[in-house]
């Protein structure tokens, strides 16, 4: 089995070459990319993953080896990504290889969901920074608004 | 001399504490987590809600629930609810 948490990026073909052998009957690779979800608060740009880095490295070893050991399973990898990903970028790799597909499916299936359920790793969103809002036309010199003027102008530093 | 407790914070509770890292007196015979958490939700409001969520761990191995004491020395670490992938 392969574990990895890194902040180095994610090879693909690297994960395929692992787990594609003559004796797998099937190989079924899984890769999380980093999409540009739209927030209340803005559009996501990059997301930032963090992890316990003492306690992530045994959990993931776990859900690797207990996928595993199930039947028919021959290989797994389990790769993720921290640091700053931008839009795009592969965050994670789960891969297995096994005698027939619906082994393979299986097991890469319970990699994923086990490490978003079980791994100490967190992610925030990095948004864009929405435009600068417009200046609000000056109010008539003498108007009673000038106070709600200088407050939008506290806001905008 | 009185011994103290590191507390590890990630993600939102870091966030709500403003630090990852803290040190709490334990005193010589240690302090139990209830009571480290409930120390630290009085301090700081906006973990309270966090911890109702969380995972913790000490010195590398989770702990169930809030059972357990920490003995001066001791790490215990605050997850607040994954979300790897």
């Amino acid at each position: 089995m392969s574990v990895r948490i890194s902040p180095r990026p994610l090879d693909l073909d690297q994960a395929t070459r692992e787990l594609g052998r003559r004796d797998a009957g099937a190989v079924v690779v899984f890769a999380g990319i980093v999409r540009p979800d739209s927030t209340p608060a803005g559009k996501v740009r990059a997301l930032f993953y963090e992890a316990d880095s003492v306690m992530v490295r045994k959990s993931l070893a776990r859900i690797a080896r207990e996928t595993l050991a199930r039947p028919g399973v021959q290989r797994v990898v389990l790769w993720h990504r921290t640091g700053l990903l931008a839009v795009g970028e592969v965050s994670v790799v789960v891969g297995a290889a096994a005698g027939h597909r619906a082994q393979a499916f299986s097991a890469a299936r319970r990699l994923i969901e086990a490490v978003k359920r079980d791994a100490p790793i967190w992610k925030t969103d990095r948004l864009w920074s929405p435009p600068p809002r417009r200046r609000p036309p000056s109010p008539p010199r003498g108007s009673r608004s000038t106070g709600r003027a200088r407050r939008t102008g506290a806001a905008r530093r | 001399m009185v011994g103290t407790v590191v507390v590890r914070l990630y993600a939102t509770a870091r966030e709500a504490v403003g630090n990852a890292r803290l040190e709490r007196p334990a005193g010589p015979h240690g302090v139990s987590v209830g009571g480290l958490l409930d120390a630290l939700s009085h301090d700081y409001p906006a973990l309270a809600p966090i911890l109702r969520h969380a995972r913790f761990a000490r010195n590398g191995s989770y702990l169930r629930g809030r059972s357990g004491r920490l003995r001066p020395g001791d790490e215990l670490a605050i997850h607040p609810p994954y979300s790897g992938g």
